[in-house]
């Protein structure tokens, strides 16, 4: 068999890696200490592909050989498939090749696993420190842990990346076990809370000494895949508010599940995958970091599912219209993010501005709100601003007319806490 | 009274300390050839004056809020023509205001000051990404952009940070300007340039340009398939100079 071409390599890699969704290159703030490279703390994309997602990372498999059989990966043992890998040097020199042109914002760098967990995170670090220590590269790098590696390779790996994370997959133990048999749920959890100990034990250490080398400052993350198993909205949710509550976890990607192999166990999908799903799971997501928004509030059992056609938030103001409407001169900050129509930046300039005097109607559009959607939820100065007063039948005809969803938004969150670019940081350079 | 300046911030803040001095507002304030030149009011040619430029700027950084001096810094850099005036009235407004400046958000006066900086602000952020370099023979790293707003001198220090041990020129072609950055020196110099031939790319250029086009092609998910989202995140005029779009 004739030796592959580097860019032959790189097109099958880049295949295995591509049904990762993680792509943000945000919350690091690396400076350029002698070498190439850092990384800004609000993400930059720098690209988008024709699926409509942004490209931040060069986003690749170390090898697509391995030696697990999960039902629902493209990479599995039993899939005829041609297997290739990349040496840590090459991934090096492609990270390196690909930013100097700008073309990147970093790496990031995922594997099959090859011989066993212990060996495959060996080489993940070895690849990693080619770039930080003979590159000299200050860039972003997130790296992914291999389960049932051993917890001082973890540790390893967190000094050397921004970001370390472990993919969940499959959002119980029972879908596990069906899909992922060579995988434990145990081998999964053991390493994420190894991160979130060491991520919140060197925050400390470093206010003491900033000699201390950072463990992965961007945080870490999973992923799991929606639609593959039978697990309601309710139970995804609950499921990442534990994994931000206990485990420190910085983001949870939510990936509709895509057919990439026929298995009896999977699903048989016809048509599109799961996104009006993964994007209603989203926006409950963001509700529940940014706008003080707890699962309970969003889904209960009776309610296991989010709406479709109604994006959650304004699904919440509908079952609680007797909190509305609410006075914008008045009302405190946690309720105007509460507001269907107000985002985090338009309650906080709305907060900002009432400082300056009364605000009216059409100032709250001017400011950035969404009137069309919050009128039937606000009061200015008194005054109501919408020709109906507001019933929850009425409402939800009213906010559903022409948004009847579309999958449009593959992934709304291009970067961490979009909310952190917010324009104002970039003008005044606050972070 | 229409006042011709040269472009500069300090020759537009000189502008406005003649204005102010007359206690009258301009017709306008511009860099460019009045149109109708002489109908209505004649055009005074502003010299620049880097003392009272200077002054003018001391006593804004003294009276306004730190985000209104660099909301006015930004939406100077807007490509928007008639946006003297507009910040001709921010500055009036906020010079008599104060601190409390900060918080007149929805004033009439402030939006569209404050809307041009967001445009700026978006637009050099977007270009972080965007800015995409080739390297040429020499070891130079050359990259070609056409931005709507004057957003150079705003992206410069990042690049320079960034690629620290790299010779780069960025180059922005609507306006033939350009920043170069020496990293022996590790300064950076604004030069005007305009590039008429092919430019002589170094040997490994497109090797890594076939790389990259091919990785590109690859990272699409074909059941997402949504080529309007695409367009919605990078619009065509932003396509120009990035080789991934080269062979549409």
């Amino acid at each position: 068999m004739p030796e592959l071409s580097l860019a032959e390599k790189l097109e099958i890699l880049a295949d295995g890696a591509k049904y990762d969704v993680s792509c943000a290159s945000s919350g690091s703030s690396r400076r350029n200490k002698g070498g190439i490279g850092n990384a800004a703390q609000c993400g930059i994309c720098h690209s988008w592909t024709a699926d409509g997602r942004c490209v931040s990372l060069l986003k690749i498999l170390l090898t697509n050989a391995c030696i697990y059989d999960c039902a629902y990966c493209v990479n599995r043992r039993s899939n005829d498939t041609r297997r290739v890998l990349l040496t840590p040097a090459e991934v090096a020199e492609l990270t390196i090749g690909f930013y100097r042109r700008n073309a990147i914002e970093g790496l990031f760098l995922s594997t099959g696993v090859v011989k066993d967990p212990d060996h495959t995170m060996e080489l993940l670090i070895e690849a990693t420190s080619i770039l930080r220590e003979e590159h000299r590269f200050n860039g972003y790098i997130h790296v992914k842990v291999v389960p049932g590696a051993d917890l001082l390779l973890v540790d390893r790996l967190g000094r050397l990346a921004d970001r370390v994370s472990v993919n969940m997959e499959l959002p119980s133990r029972e879908s596990l076990q069906l899909l992922a048999p060579d995988k434990s749920r145990e081998a999964i959890v053991a390493p994420m809370k190894r991160v979130g100990e060491l991520i919140v034990q060197t925050k400390e250490e470093r206010k003491v000494s900033r000699k201390i080398p950072p463990f992965a400052p961007a945080g870490q993350s999973t992923q799991l895949i929606i639609g593959a198993s039978g697990e309601s909205d309710l139970q995804i949710v609950s499921l990442a508010a534990g994994l931000y509550g206990r485990l420190s976890m910085k983001r949870v990607y939510y990936s509709a599940f895509i057919p990439v192999n026929t298995d009896t166990r999977l699903p048989s999908v016809v048509g599109t995958p799961p996104l009006v799903r993964e994007h209603r799971l989203y926006q409950a997501d963001w509700l529940m970091r940014y706008y003080g928004f707890a699962a309970g509030e969003l889904l209960d059992e009776e309610h296991p599912n989010l709406d479709l056609s109604l994006d959650p938030k304004a699904g919440w103001a509908l079952r609680n219209l007797h909190l509305f409407p609410v006075e914008v001169n008045r009302a405190p900050l946690e309720l105007l993010l509460r507001v269907p129509g107000i985002g985090v930046r338009s309650a906080q300039r709305i907060v900002g501005a009432r400082r300056g005097g009364h605000l009216s109607l059409d100032d709250l559009a001017l400011l950035g709100v969404v009137m069309k959607r919050a009128r039937y939820f606000v009061t200015a100065r008194g005054r109501f601003g919408a020709d109906m007063t507001p019933d929850a039948a009425g409402l939800q005809a009213r906010l559903t007319e022409r948004t009847t969803p579309r999958p449009r938004w593959s992934q709304p969150s291009l970067f961490d806490g979009a909310n952190a670019i917010d324009i104002r940081s970039t003008i005044t350079g606050e972070l | 009274m229409i006042l011709r300046y040269d472009g500069t911030f300090a020759g537009f803040l000189t502008a406005v300390a003649l204005a102010r001095e007359r206690s009258a507002e301009p017709e306008a304030i511009t860099d460019r050839e009045p149109e109708q030149q002489g109908l209505f009011a004649a055009v005074e040619e502003v010299e620049t004056d880097r003392d009272r430029a200077g002054e003018l700027y001391q006593l804004i950084r003294r009276t306004l809020p730190a985000g209104a001096v660099q909301t006015l810094r930004y939406a100077f850099h807007a490509g928007e023509p008639g946006r003297e005036i507009l910040l001709f009235r921010y500055l009036q407004l906020g010079l008599t205001t104060g601190p409390r400046f900060g918080a007149m958000l929805a004033h009439e006066a402030v939006i569209p000051v404050w809307k041009l900086a967001r445009a700026v602000g978006r637009e050099a952020h977007r270009y972080k990404g965007l800015v995409r370099f080739r390297q040429l023979e020499g070891d130079v790293w050359y990259a070609a952009m056409e931005p709507d707003h004057r957003i150079l001198p705003l992206i410069a220090p990042h690049f320079a940070a960034r690629f620290a041990d790299q010779r780069w020129i960025i180059h922005d072609r609507r306006r033939n300007e350009a920043v170069a950055f020496d990293p022996a020196r590790r300064e950076w110099a604004d030069i005007p340039l305009e590039v008429t031939g092919p430019l002589p790319l170094s040997a490994g250029e497109e090797l890594f340009r076939d790389l990259w086009q091919r990785y590109f092609d690859r990272l699409s998910i074909a059941e997402r398939h949504n080529p309007k989202l695409q367009r919605q995140n990078l619009p065509l005029k932003h396509r120009r100079h990035l080789p991934e779009f080269e062979r549409e």
